[in-house]
């Protein structure tokens, strides 16, 4: 026997072979990496939030986070769960409701609301019907309930310091956000490159759309996403304003319509939600326009600014419907007609 | 233009062994051939211990419509004829007595292709032993002689789309004209004119080999394949070249359409022009634990150990030493196995490389498995059902049309084990359907 037989015979008597079925291989990507991805596509936005409002913004973000973050680790020690801290969604789920908030909010609202996301809509609605709704939009819908709560938008560049008082934020508090003027039927009085680019007041992290479609190509190059939900989102928003435009210059509606306010948040990062979305292409596609159709009915009938978070969380509600109905075809199987 | 098809998914190719040339190895000491692996009844053994047996020689006949005979690939004296543990058939241990003596029974087809018919065909394919060297192991002759009259189309399969594998890529770049000998002897044999050679983008240097040594022949055409895993499941190969959907319970020839390996072809060519029974083809051995990943020519019956051995022997602690491809290839337990006609590739990895079977996986419906999946079915939602014990329901989701190509398991990023709930839901699923045809035929029983 030569050194190299002997080698090979050594190393495989000590050590046990795995005979377990196929696949060998597996992918490199993990749900803490795809999490990391959807953070790293939010920074910049944040970043924007944080110059445009000041270190407050930064301060009720991180709030929100890590009390997700806690209230996830919390819940799950309790009911002597599996910790899943790790994989960074509660994480994701803090901070998209944190990006929500205006950055004058009480400091108390980023706590009460991690406690809807994760532990009511995330781990106990979710124990009854996984991927019921998208935790980070039921609790900012549930707490603009309260007046006042959500509406404390603060003038661009007044930034507020963390612990600025109350006079001073009274004092910087913007009259009427874009999408409030369009909501009473006037055209926001602002410039279209501030409107992009997010010179405006608004959420923390809603305002700068150019950044928001940054961070959103790049989880679409990453292939975190697909583009079905956000094309067909927006898509049908422009459609259907552009159509029944509530203003003469149709042109200056439908991109204010667009651009103001929290639907590209909400077609890139909060529709695309995996645990309530589709999980065909063709159903992705039907839940992104339908998203999109009831966006603008909630803001033309209903009368209320923000018709995206109640769209979505509506449309959240038939995602396994969706789903079976737009079942792709097995391969081979005869084609269905279409009744 | 590239053909391909709805579905898969580019894997990171780790093909190191796309330049290491074929080695033709020095048989080993002792060779094991079991005398069955493939589809089919086991062969009948026609030597016994103590028989001198020659290079070439039958040692195990053919039995039954699928059967096929099985040669051995050495000479020398036939040691014991035994089970396997584990093994359903026997495996004859032959030692080597290093001399090769060929058998006289090996002898080139005297007829001219021009002059032969698909029934001699036929019988030089049989009796050269040749089954499908890309997996799945259907005897060849029966493939053909049941194609007769129905395929309208003979594709030659060259995508090679697991990963690490690269044996067919070696054997088109430095065996061109066995594959294209060898096709032209199928499209004889099936009365057609014309054959597709199918091989993936990521192979373009055996593109032009082949274009070369075709020439100005219109019987061969190339076509360029997207490179994509499986598309060297052959009825995603179909459906590419083709746009016909093998029907469910049917086969590539239900729709016209035949389809061998580039190895297959070439045993053929080699069967016929020099009598060649299979008895040797090219393995990769690759995998992060191989010090030096080769394409290795082996006979039939050399154990997994002696082919890791020609390669520098193992500079990792391996966790899985892989019979075929990663995707769709069979741990083994035992490094002294053989490999058998359908051993493309012998792969040992390392923990670091291998998938680990994580208890804590979650599904977070992100859908890669619904994209990724080549029979478009919805495995999300099959593993939700497998998991609750609802077969019925994942009956209704088309569950048993899973190929097994494994790509949900390896793109799903919750590390959820789909090919093995998926795995347990067919089986229960055809369980249930005889159990079914069981009562069914007592209720005949009774009204009679």
């Amino acid at each position: 026997m030569n050194n190299e037989e002997r080698r090979t015979e050594d190393r495989t008597r000590t050590v046990i072979l795995s005979a377990s079925p196929s696949p060998h291989i597996r992918h490199e990507d993990t749900t803490r990496s795809i999490m990391t991805d959807v953070i790293i596509a939010l920074l910049p936005a944040l970043v924007w939030g944080v110059i445009c409002f000041g270190l407050r913004a930064l301060a009720v973000v991180l709030l929100s986070v890590a009390s997700s973050v806690a209230f996830e680790f919390a819940y799950q020690k309790i009911r002597k769960r599996r910790v899943t801290v790790g994989d960074f969604s509660a994480a994701v789920c803090g901070l998209l409701f944190g990006l929500t908030l205006p950055a004058a909010v009480p400091y108390f609202v980023p706590i009460v609301g991690a406690f809807l996301a994760i532990v009511v809509f995330k781990n106990l609605l979710g124990e009854i019907e996984k991927n019921f709704l998208n935790p980070a939009l039921a609790a900012r819908v549930v707490l603009s309930i309260f007046p006042g709560v959500m509406t404390t938008y603060t003038e661009p560049f007044r930034r507020l310091g963390i612990f600025a008082s109350g006079e001073k934020i009274a004092d910087t508090l913007s009259s009427a956000t874009p999408l409030a003027s369009l909501a009473e039927g006037n055209l926001p009085d602002i410039a279209w490159v501030d409107l992009i680019t997010g010179k405006c007041g608004g959420a923390i992290g809603e305002v700068s759309s150019v950044l928001l479609i940054i961070g959103g190509l790049y989880l679409l190059i990453r292939r975190v996403i697909t583009w079905h939900i956000p094309v067909s989102f927006i898509g049908s928003v422009l459609l259907f304003t552009a159509l029944f435009p509530q203003n003469d210059d149709v042109v200056a509606f439908v991109f204010s319509e667009v651009f103001a306010g929290g639907l590209i948040l909400a077609a890139f990062f909060m529709a695309t939600d995996y645990a309530t979305s589709p999980v065909t292409n063709v159903g992705r596609l039907v839940f992104g326009a339908l998203c999109g159709i009831l966006t603008v009915l909630i803001r033309y009938f209903i009368g209320i600014p923000e018709g995206v978070a109640l769209a979505v969380l509506i449309m959240n509600l038939p995602v396994c419907y969706i789903d079976r109905f737009t079942r792709p075809r097995t391969f081979g199987s005869p084609k269905r007609s279409l009744i | 233009m590239t053909y391909t098809f709805r579905g898969g998914l580019h894997i990171a190719e780790h093909k190191d062994t796309r330049n290491s040339p074929i080695e033709k190895m020095t048989p080993p000491a002792e060779i094991r051939i079991p005398l069955s692996r493939h589809i089919g009844d086991h062969c009948k053994s026609v030597v016994k211990v103590g028989d001198r047996v020659l290079r070439g020689q039958v040692i195990g006949e053919a039995c039954g419509e699928l059967g096929c005979p099985i040669h051995s690939s050495v000479s020398g004296i036939v040691k014991s004829i035994d089970r396997l543990a584990g093994e359903e058939a026997e495996c004859v241990v032959i030692e080597n007595d290093g001399e090769y003596e060929l058998s006289p029974d090996i002898k080139p087809c005297e007829k001219k292709l021009t002059e032969t018919t698909t029934q001699e065909i036929v019988e030089v394919i049989r009796n050269a032993g040749i089954s499908g060297m890309g997996g799945a192991s259907f005897p060849a002759w029966t493939k053909i002689q049941s194609a007769v009259g129905k395929a309208e189309r003979l594709i030659v399969n060259c995508a090679e789309s697991e990963p690490y594998v690269t044996a067919n890529h070696r054997l088109m770049l430095e065996r061109p004209v066995e594959i294209i000998n060898g096709t032209k002897i199928i499209l004889k044999a099936l009365g057609l004119r014309s054959a597709d050679i199918a091989v993936e983008d990521n192979k373009l240097d055996a593109v032009e080999k082949l274009a070369e040594k075709i020439g100005e022949s219109k019987m061969i055409r190339i076509r360029v394949m997207r490179a994509k895993y499986p598309q060297g499941d052959e009825r995603q190969l179909v459906y590419a070249l083709t746009g016909k959907e093998v029907p469910k319970g049917k086969l590539p020839i239900d729709v016209g359409c035949i389809v061998f390996n580039a190895e297959t072809c070439a045993a053929i060519y080699r069967a016929f022009a020099y009598g060649m029974p299979l008895i040797e083809r090219i393995v990769t051995v690759s995998g992060d634990c191989v010090a030096t990943p080769k394409n290795v020519l082996a006979p039939i019956g050399a154990t997994y150990k002696s082919l890791i051995d020609y390669c520098g022997g193992l500079k990792k602690e391996p966790r899985k030493i892989i019979d075929g491809g990663p995707m769709m290839g069979t741990a083994q337990k035992d490094v002294n196995a053989p490999i058998t006609k359908n051993t493309f590739s012998v792969l040992v990895l390392s923990e670091d490389t291998c998938a680990s079977d994580d208890e804590n996986y979650s599904c977070i419906r992100c859908g890669r498995c619904v994209s990724v999946c080549p029979m478009r079915l919805l495995p999300n939602y099959i593993v939700k059902f497998a998991e609750k014990g609802r077969y019925e329901d994942a009956e209704k989701y088309d569950t048993e049309r899973c190929v097994e190509c494994g790509l949900c398991a390896y793109s799903c990023p919750g590390r959820v084990p789909l090919m093995r709930f998926i795995r347990e839901a067919k089986s229960a699923i055809f369980q249930r359907r005889s159990e079914n045809r069981e009562n069914s035929a007592e209720d005949v029983d009774v009204t009679l």
